[in-house]
């Protein structure tokens, strides 16, 4: 557990996006809160993250508003067709 | 067919990004989902059903392709991570103020493009790994699975795709606000 207080930069920026995918151990996360509270890059690092993350899912909600963006090609349409027997 | 090819046909084309295999895939899902017809009982609309057979025949074209591990690319990246940091594992210049307001960043056309842009320009493994976590929002097992890599390597390779798309992101969006 006292391992847990002292996380380098290095080990915080790798379990920041480990927290994005996993719930962590109580001992982790107390010790990554424990260094963000005296250390902004990490903190920035962190909500950077969070903003990218948050960036990519607004992309594909516009993304899915603005389909279709692509055409089937007649030909493709054509053999398609045929296969489901119209 | 009609009404629903296009769309199909667009879903699988930008994640797959090959336009034969993208026609197959929609020729599978419609003549699968036709099959299979009676198995559709209505809970959620027809474009949803579909969509969902049309991503498990992404998900198996992908699983293919990427079952060969790409070791270069791993040993590159991992050079790259290195860097930030000195030896006792302290930023050396550490990340750079974005915006007072991240928050108004989310409303920028420009700010997106450049997301969209570092997507692209991620090595391929790991765009792959990303866009199937924040896009489609698998869970790493899934993801795991798809890759057909240990679960350690799925939380390293996120872990190299979002501080690389940090730093694309960064060195882009300072570029452009000179």
């Amino acid at each position: 557990m006292i391992n847990h207080w002292i996380f380098n930069c290095k080990d915080i920026s790798r379990l920041i996006s480990r927290s994005m995918d996993q719930k962590l151990p109580l001992g982790i996360r107390l010790g990554i809160k424990f260094h963000l509270m005296m250390c902004d890059l990490c903190l920035r690092y962190k909500k950077q993250l969070e903003l990218i993350s948050k960036s990519m899912s607004k992309i594909e909600t516009d993304r899915q508003d603005n389909y279709p963006t692509a055409h089937l090609p007649d030909q493709a349409k054509k053999e398609i067709k045929k296969a489901l027997g119209f | 067919m009609d009404k629903y090819g296009d769309y199909l046909y667009s879903f699988a084309l930008y994640r797959i990004q090959d336009d034969t295999t993208a026609q197959d895939l929609v020729q599978e899902t419609l003549v699968g989902a036709l099959k299979s017809k009676k198995n559709f009982k209505g809970q959620s609309s027809e474009k949803t059903w579909l969509t969902s057979i049309l991503k498990y025949k992404i998900i198996d074209v992908i699983r293919k392709k990427y079952r060969e591990p790409v070791l270069e690319e791993i040993d590159f990246e991992s050079t790259f991570l290195d860097d930030h940091f000195d030896a006792r594992g302290k930023w050396k210049t550490g990340p750079a103020k974005w915006e007072s307001n991240p928050e108004n960043l989310l409303e920028q056309k420009s700010f997106l493009d450049i997301v969209k842009k570092c997507i692209q320009e991620l090595p391929k493994r790991q765009a792959m790994a990303l866009t199937l976590r924040e896009f489609e929002g698998e869970t790493t097992q899934a993801i795991c699975k798809v890759l057909n890599i240990t679960t350690t390597n799925c939380w390293v390779i996120l872990h190299r795709a979002r501080s690389l798309m940090r730093y694309c992101i960064e060195a882009n969006w300072l570029k452009k606000r000179e």
